[in-house]
């Protein structure tokens, strides 16, 4: 009898422990439309002013503030993602390199903001918008080595497989649900080798491949 | 055992439903966690830094003194991984598990990260500060030095320091090391570490060296190892024996392993060399007069291995030439430890192996930096001046002699006459408890240095240790950074042009490029490439070598046994844990000792038969007892180890260094008896006579392997074969 007790009291801390673990790690869950929760940056980047489509109305002169986007490849700022297993942050030097001579919009307080962290020789604490978990390894090279070098997808699209479409959002924000099943839904299907020998194959199920 | 009626089918009841439990409150998309984590970028990036992606630079291994070259994996500023460079001849591109490890020294949460006076921490400024006043207040002679062996920029800032303050006592101190057969080699051969050469032996018969395991550079002896044991090669495949009273990782790859009774070792060398003569080797006539009285029965009597032994290895060496005998830990560590290895290398003459096997190491062309390898009796050279009340001030560095010295030299109370002691330390170690001033040292993945090692397998070789990456703490210093400011106190004209160590060495390397094999090169090149390849091969003559081993003076006594202390203790060095000074590195506590597959503790090997007499069984907790102190630790039965003898590892007990070395195992450097070697006044590591007893406790011992042997239902998986039945004519 007192073993049976003493298991039920396991039992239930044993559930309690679980649950309010599980209850504490969770941020919002992913909506009914798989968008990921709102996330503050320290500074509120406009992917839409950079990769957005350009608006016609918009002359090309420098010194007047476009009123679409700049249609800027992913790459020309993720530039790990074709070669690395992170598509990384561009480094702050980056940023400044175009926007010190971009004057129509340096004194915008964004920009201010920008090269306050630029003077201070700053690292900018961006928070993680896309974070799988630690034992799940997402290697971004295999993927854009595929759709668009190989395949030649245009890059926008090829991204926002898995990020939604940038282009359209300010600050981003998930909107896949980036699970398992998820992923698999994509990896069971054949998709061509390349553009043009007409072969087929598709992602890899092991394992191993994502979690090792 | 936790005493408690919960049942079996209990126990998996609850698993059961707690496992079902945290599946369904734990899964789901619930681990994608986004907004939570920061994701830092580069302000500014050096060109090569790109996320996800490793860089590698070459440095050198700190772990122990073979000096084998690495290539450290760097990711996003951290040091990942450490492996072999493959420019370097020692190791050729490997790695032992010792070297793997020292990512761990380097994060090490048991790092000292301030300098301490007096148990308080102190500004880095104020603690030169204190050494300034305090040296100018004596003079050289009371000044002392322990070091542990040293060679490259370092050695040369110590030796430039010490003849600033007008000292000369520089104890080199190694409280493991083949200081007693570099003796030897050094009489008989005219140099203190010949290049062996087991890839060219048909034979290799070892006394004790565990050239796979522990002795002087494993990594390099492992390859050769690998091609001596080839049958496709032109001398085919070589045959091993080792001879030793304790079986080491070499005599478990051994064809024939032959226990012998501790400290007869050349007594069987001599024995060796009269079969020989009387097989109809030719031998000369004074060392044919010298062992007549070596007969195989009176040597079989007194070292314990049999008639039939003795003959079938003097068959082997015949037949095989040229062979290579060696000399190690097991054969030195005796009062006439000397005559033992002078024995053995006499051997390797009446073999013709010199010059053959045995070959000249290469000169190093600047001798300032060559290797200086410490040895056990600068520790009782410093013993004996301490306790007399001459040193005054002290410095200590890498060594830890509190913990390494026995506790019949009383060492620390010796310590403590001198009146300021500085300890350069990587951890609060029992010597830096004892010191006034400690200063933290940088890891050796943050440091810069250059070495020599002693043991130089083929030309000489300049290693670079450069850093990594960043410093961890900002409150440690490197070695030569130390020495450098200590210098600019004294010798500021000479010392104060250079900002800091990288300057004086980048300046000391650069200057002698032309003798460094760059003389064509811009000094922005050669030290680019230099930092590039993590070494520098120094074009150099080879040595000479002499063979001048002799049969004069050659004297055995006979055995004398203590009643109060029937048997002998081995103290053994083992792969993982050496003298101890990585320690505080958990994957070498946890990796297990490959012969006795122990993790995290000392054992006691007793041989079976000894056990039963005795009445313990494996996992007994027994005190073994030597006149100058005891131990307590499990008892493992393993039939490796010679009737006479016990054995315990080298390297566990600390009583400080950091949470995973402190009370781990028990120390068998504190048991030794203080008896030396008569002519190099090395201490005798073998010569502690042991009793042993129970004291009531037993445990289970945490280890690996099943029954020795294993169990193999009646399959014969690995089949067993006494060594007296190997025939090993039928393995070549």
């Amino acid at each position: 009898m007192q073993s049976f007790f003493r298991s039920i009291i396991l039992l239930a801390g044993l559930f309690f422990y679980a649950s309010s673990h599980a209850a504490d790690a969770l941020p919002p869950l992913t909506t009914a439309d798989n968008l990921g929760p709102k996330v503050e940056q320290p500074i509120e980047f406009p992917h839409n002013r950079h990769a957005g489509l350009r608006d016609p109305a918009d002359a090309g002169d420098p010194s007047v503030p476009a009123k679409g986007g700049m249609e800027i490849n992913c790459m020309y700022c993720h530039t790990g993602a074709r070669r690395s297993a992170v598509a990384a942050i561009p480094p702050l030097q980056k940023c400044i390199g175009c926007h010190q001579t971009i004057n129509s919009v340096r004194e915008t307080p964004r920009i201010q903001k920008l090269f306050e962290y630029w003077e201070a020789k700053k690292a900018i604490p961006w928070k993680k918008v896309h974070d799988l978990p630690d034992f799940v390894r997402f290697n971004h090279e295999r993927h854009i080595q595929r759709f668009i070098f190989a395949q030649g997808k245009p890059v926008q699209e090829a991204c926002g497989y898995c990020h939604g479409d940038v282009r359209a959002m300010t600050v981003a924000r998930r909107s896949k649900p980036l699970s398992m099943g998820w992923c698999a839904t994509c990896h069971q299907k054949d998709h061509p080798v390349d553009a043009v020998s007409g072969k087929t194959s598709h992602g890899p199920n092991d394992c191993w491949q994502c979690h090792k | 055992m936790i005493e408690n009626n919960f049942n079996r089918r209990d126990f998996l009841k609850v698993l059961g439903w707690g496992g079902a439990a945290v599946t369904l409150s734990g899964c789901g998309f619930t681990s994608v966690q986004d907004g939570t984590e920061t994701v830092v970028s580069y302000v500014e990036p050096t060109e090569y830094a790109l996320p996800g992606i490793g860089v590698y630079f070459n440095s050198t291994c700190a772990q122990c003194d073979a000096g084998c070259s690495i290539t450290g994996r760097v990711r996003e500023g951290r040091a990942l991984k450490l492996e072999g460079n493959a420019a370097s001849s020692i190791n050729r591109g490997k790695m032992c598990g010792l070297g793997q490890a020292g990512v761990q020294a380097h994060y090490n949460p048991d790092r000292l990260r301030e300098p301490m006076f007096k148990g308080q921490p102190v500004a880095w400024d104020k603690a030169l500060g204190l050494i300034d006043e305090k040296v100018k207040t004596l003079k050289g002679d009371d000044v002392a030095f322990l070091t542990g062996g040293m060679s490259g920029h370092v050695k040369v800032l110590f030796k430039n320091y010490m003849d600033a303050l007008g000292s000369k006592n520089h104890y080199v101190y190694e409280a493991v090391s083949p200081s007693v057969v570099r003796a030897a080699n050094k009489k008989a051969y005219g140099v203190e570490a010949p290049r062996l050469r087991l890839d060219k032996a048909k034979a290799v018969v070892s006394f004790g060296a565990d050239f796979l395991g522990a002795w002087v550079s494993p990594v390099h002896f492992s390859q050769q190892y690998a091609q001596f044991r080839k049958g496709n090669r032109p001398e085919g495949r070589g045959v091993l024996v080792q001879i030793e009273p304790k079986m080491t990782l070499t005599g478990a790859n051994a064809d024939r392993w032959i226990p012998l009774r501790p400290g007869t070792d050349g007594v069987l060398a001599l024995g060796i060399i009269h079969a020989l003569a009387k097989n109809g080797l030719s031998v000369p006539a004074d060392v044919a007069a010298a062992v007549k009285d070596y007969a195989p029965e009176r040597v079989s009597q007194e070292t314990g291995v049999s008639v039939e032994q003795i003959g079938k290895l003097a068959a082997l060496l015949k037949t095989h030439t040229p062979s290579l005998v060696l000399a190690g830990d097991a054969a030195e560590g005796y009062q006439h430890g000397s005559q033992n290895a002078a024995a053995i290398a006499l051997l390797n003459r009446v073999l013709g192996n010199v010059g053959k096997t045995i070959e000249a190491p290469a000169n190093v062309p600047f001798p300032q930096i060559a290797a200086q390898g410490g040895n056990r009796a600068a520790l009782q050279a410093l013993n004996g001046k301490l306790a007399s009340g001459k040193v005054q001030m002290l410095f200590v560095h890498g060594a830890n002699p509190v913990y390494t010295a026995p506790l019949s030299l009383k060492f620390k109370e010796n310590l403590n006459k001198a009146t300021f002691k500085v300890v350069f330390a990587h951890y609060m170690d029992e010597t830096a408890l004892q010191a006034d001033l400690v200063l933290p040292l940088d890891s050796a993945l943050e440091d810069w240095a250059t070495a020599v090692p002693e043991y130089l397998p083929e030309g000489a070789q300049l290693n670079v240790q450069q850093p990594l990456m960043e410093k961890l703490h900002a409150g440690t210093r490197g070695t030569g950074d130390i020495l450098l400011a200590l210098l600019k106190q004294r010798r500021a004209n000479e010392y104060g042009k250079f900002d800091d160590f990288y300057a004086y060495l980048r300046n000391a390397v650069v200057s002698i490029k032309g003798a460094l094999g760059g003389g064509g090169k811009d000094e922005d090149t050669f030290w680019a490439e230099t930092l590039s390849e993590g070494l520098v091969k120094l074009p150099g003559s080879g040595g000479n070598l002499s063979s001048k081993a002799s049969a004069a003076g050659l004297h055995f006594p006979a055995v004398v046994e203590d009643a109060a202390y029937p048997l002998r203790l081995i103290p053994s060095v083992t792969a993982n844990m050496r003298d101890g000074r990585n320690a505080n590195q958990p994957w070498l506590q946890e990796s297990p000792d490959p012969l006795t597959t122990i993790v995290w503790d000392s054992w006691v090997e007793i041989h079976p038969k000894t056990a039963a007499k005795l009445g313990i069984v494996e996992g007994d907790i027994v005190e073994v007892a030597s006149k100058s102190g005891s131990i307590k630790a499990q008892a493992y039965l393993f039939p490796g180890i010679h009737p006479d003898a016990v054995s315990v590892p080298l390297g566990y007990g600390h009583e400080a260094m950091g949470r995973y070395a402190k009370g781990v195992g028990a120390n068998a450097f504190a048991m030794l008896d203080a008896v030396s070697d008569q002519e190099t006044g090395e201490l005798a590591m073998n010569e502690t006579r042991v009793k042993i007893g129970k004291t009531g406790q037993r445990i289970i011992v945490i280890k690996e392997e099943g029954v020795a042997g294993g169990k193999q239902a009646g399959k014969k998986i690995a089949a067993r074969l006494a060594s007296d039945k190997v025939d090993l004519s039928k393995e070549v």
